[in-house]
């Protein structure tokens, strides 16, 4: 066959005149998507910072998975939307605490797994919490179950919760949380033993009804779902790492949810754009600046604290989190059990306190480096340090680390002072078991070493009594602080904006419980 | 004496008699002045916090506005060039010399010689610039001397095989096969003969390495991982304003900008100087 070419007589002028009619072209069907995406309103679009790619608990990494776990899977109990921890219900009819290591409960006899997995019993219940901590499974999330140690079936859908020791985050993380959510025994084991990027049964609300890896995931209405019907049909989640490309796609109409930047709160609180509201939640998550006490320039405690004292929290607050955040007294995040009010070291700096203490040290020249992650909220945060403590004459040299050197920093002798941020779930206990003597070369970076801390921290997992257990957890906070080992700079905060046409359900941390999201009417 | 420097000044004229090689020589003239003399002409101190003003926009107080610690945008970019030459130079004109110095060798030298130069550069040009990059900062920490070493380090080989290519078409032309037959040294025959006749090409391919090291230094530093803070660079500045971009857009400006000019200046300066140097070039395109 020949193929006769011939020359195009495309001229400027005609390829402006194409181009502007493709552009044209490209552009108006997405008009035409915008406007059938308003109509639409069965259609929940949501962001998450991340991508879930794993479809079983015992294996979930985290907030991002929970978020379609907790949609397709049931707990026996879930957390309640609100602006105060609390749990509600959800596949048990009746739970109940019978002494400090029984916990009682029954199932709903209306709840089932898809793909003829058939009832949910409590032998679901026994599988789906003893192959967490079955180290055959080697779940990441084993250690959120304390000293659980086996489920009791009584009957088909009635059984006893045992424990080998008093627990009390047994309701504030254990069941409400990653490790509660129940799977199909029959379904799993028809697997394998192991669930992997797809779910093998579901029972919520909602089914997964696809995945596109890094680009979307879309959850149906489960047609089978006997209890309170969801209000959206469908709910898409766009894993979208970025906040600020999260914010332009909220502003373009593309999403109707995203966590924002703190750097746009104050815009947000001027106005959300096409009548959507800001909603401002405190978040767990806590920053810190931590010192290597085992280091030989950092043994000297009043040196120590010299520093705690020079570090000046509002000038930080107010350059690197915009001024969107309020100064963490602790670990320990307002709302919590064992959240302290005060602070031992005030957040501003004292810098005639911090020279006098460090005259007291006796150390003289002292140069440091702090170690920080390279992001700018704590390169800047690092720049504040480095400038607030050259007042006193300290000169500190910011060492930045990209996310692996700076993660693997655990069995780093060297270190010295580092800033650091940890995640945290709605319980003390979480917080103070990083800090423990068995953690230092693994997550107590700053070689924090105090018996008493140490027995505060198992004994209070155990005691039962809240007002007891905040008494106990603010007295571990005081001895971090005493040490001189810690700063405690800000817990940061959850910014969430939605359109006009959601009514969002979040946790008190200001993350999506999305089975609970309503319409705005 | 004299000839070279009227050699110096034939190069300069020609240069500057293409439109091309003089905006470049302008935007190299303007960014080496203003690196030079940084500290003279930034209107504050380029680290010098004032949060109480930060991200403000453009102003007659702040002519490219303020940073997220209210540090003045103009001068941290003016401040930013110096390090960015701090970098590209030494390492530019290090990997030059320490490249023509083993290409020359590998090029008139015994095979076996060859063969391990040869092996050598080809080692190093296996590894990634900027994954190597992140491992050597991975390893030893960031800094500017860091920086400096990882260019040098992987641009050895790429003046190491042209200064190895041109010594091998030379070795056999009648002045060196006369200046062995005279009995010359090794030595002599690489310096005195040789050196002259690779030199200019090598400073051709430096002028449009430069751009390319830039642009490095700005891209570890948007990374995070090039110069220490507060040291102004142009990529860290790039980096904060690329988190910062929707509260204030003029940071991306300001070290985006540079960047842009510094590329296209030493870019145009390159492309004009190899013109100028070898006038082959410029007939046949």
């Amino acid at each position: 066959m020949k193929i006769e070419w011939t020359q195009a007589n495309v001229g400027r002028r005609r390829f402006l005149k194409g181009a502007t009619a493709l552009g044209a072209a490209t552009v108006l069907p997405m008009g035409w998507a915008n406007r059938a995406f308003a109509a639409d309103d069965g259609v929940l679009r949501v962001r998450a910072y991340g991508d879930a790619q794993n479809m079983d608990p015992a294996h979930s990494v985290g907030v991002v998975e929970e978020e379609v776990h907790a949609s397709i899977y049931n707990k026996l109990i879930q957390y309640k939307p609100g602006n105060e921890w609390g749990w509600q219900l959800d596949a048990a009819t009746m739970i109940e605490q019978v002494n400090p290591t029984h916990i009682k409960f029954a199932l709903r006899d209306d709840i089932g797994f898809t793909n003829g997995f058939g009832a949910m019993t409590a032998e679901d219940v026994k599988f789906s919490m003893e192959r967490i901590v079955d180290d055959a499974t080697d779940s990441p999330n084993k250690p959120d179950l304390g000293p659980f140690s086996h489920v009791e079936v009584t009957g088909e859908r009635e059984g006893t919760i045992v424990l080998n020791s008093p627990f009390a985050p047994i309701w504030s993380i254990a069941l409400p949380y990653i490790t509660g959510n129940i799977v199909s025994k029959a379904a799993v084991e028809a697997a394998g033993g192991r669930i992997g990027a797809d779910p093998v049964a579901e029972s919520g609300p909602y089914l997964r009804d696809s995945w596109s890896p890094k680009e979307k995931t879309v959850l149906k209405r489960n047609p089978d779902w006997k209890g309170d019907a969801p209000t959206w049909d469908t709910v898409e989640i766009y894993p979208i790492d970025d906040e600020n490309t999260a914010e332009i796609a909220f502003e373009a109409g593309e999403l109707d949810m995203t966590r924002v930047s703190l750097a746009s709160v104050e815009r947000y609180r001027a106005g959300v754009p096409n009548g959507g509201s800001l909603v401002e939640k405190p978040s767990l998550y806590y920053v810190w600046m931590g010192m290597n006490v085992e280091h030989p320039k950092l043994q000297n405690q009043k040196l120590r604290q010299a520093i705690q004292h020079a570090v000046d929290v509002p000038s930080i607050l107010e350059a690197a989190y915009f001024g969107a955040a309020e100064p963490a007294t602790g670990i320990i995040a307002p709302g919590l059990a064992g959240h302290r009010a005060e602070s031992l070291v005030p957040p501003a700096a004292n810098f005639e306190k911090a020279a006098q203490l460090l005259a007291e040290s006796g150390e003289t020249n002292v140069t440091l480096t702090l170690d920080t992650l390279n992001k700018t909220t704590f390169t800047t945060t690092a720049q504040i340090i480095q400038a607030t403590l050259a007042q006193i004459g300290i000169t500190v040299e910011v060492n930045v680390l990209e996310s692996g050197a700076f993660w693997a920093s655990g069995d780093n002798e060297n270190l010295q002072l580092v800033l650091n941020r940890f995640s945290m779930t709605p319980d003390p206990y979480y917080a103070t078991s990083w800090f423990t003597p068995e953690q230092i070369g693994k997550w107590n970076w700053e070689r924090f070493n105090s018996p008493e801390f140490n027995e505060i921290h198992e004994s209070a997992a155990a005691e039962t009594d809240i007002a007891k257990r905040a008494e106990m957890y603010q007295r571990a906070q005081d001895l971090m602080e005493e040490s001189g080992a810690y700063r405690f700079i800000t817990h940061e905060a959850t910014p969430v904006i939605h359109s006009a046409r959601v009514i969002p359900a979040l946790r008190p941390d200001g993350l999506s419980l999305l089975r609970y999201f309503g319409k705005a009417t | 004496m004299e000839k070279s420097r009227s050699e110096l000044g034939q190069i300069i004229v020609g240069v500057a008699r293409d439109p091309l090689g003089l905006m470049g020589l302008i935007i190299v003239g303007v960014i080496v002045f203003c690196a030079i003399f940084a500290y003279w002409i930034v209107p504050y101190d380029p680290i010098a916090m004032d949060i109480k003003s930060r991200m403000q926009g453009p102003s007659t107080a702040h002519l490219l506005g303020t940073d997220q610690l209210g540090r003045d945008t103009f001068s941290r970019v003016i401040a930013g060039g110096q390090v960015a030459l701090k970098v590209a130079l030494p390492a530019v004109f290090g990997a030059m010399a320490i490249g023509l110095t083993l290409g020359m060798i590998a090029g008139y030298g015994p095979k076996w010689l060859d063969n391990l130069l040869m092996l050598f550069f080809d080692t190093i040009r296996s590894f990634p610039t900027v994954m190597f990059a992140l491992a050597v900062v991975a390893l030893i920490g960031p800094s500017l001397q860091t920086v400096v070493f990882v260019v040098m380090a992987t641009s050895i080989p790429t003046y190491g095989r042209v200064a190895r290519t041109q010594t091998m078409t030379l070795r056999n032309s009648e002045f060196i096969l006369a200046e062995r037959s005279m009995g010359a040294s090794m030595s002599r025959i690489l310096g005195v003969h040789m050196l002259p006749n690779i030199i200019g090409v090598l400073a051709v391919l430096a002028a449009m390495d430069i751009p390319t090291v830039i642009a490095l230094e700005a891209g570890l530093s948007f990374l995070g991982l090039g110069v220490k803070p507060p040291t102004p660079s142009w990529g860290s500045l790039l980096k904060d304003g690329y988190s910062l971009i929707r509260q204030t857009p003029w940071l991306v400006v300001g070290g985006g900008l540079p960047i842009i000019l510094a590329t296209l200046g030493f870019t145009f300066l390159g492309e004009s100087l190899r013109d100028v140097v070898d006038p082959k070039l410029r007939k046949q395109r």
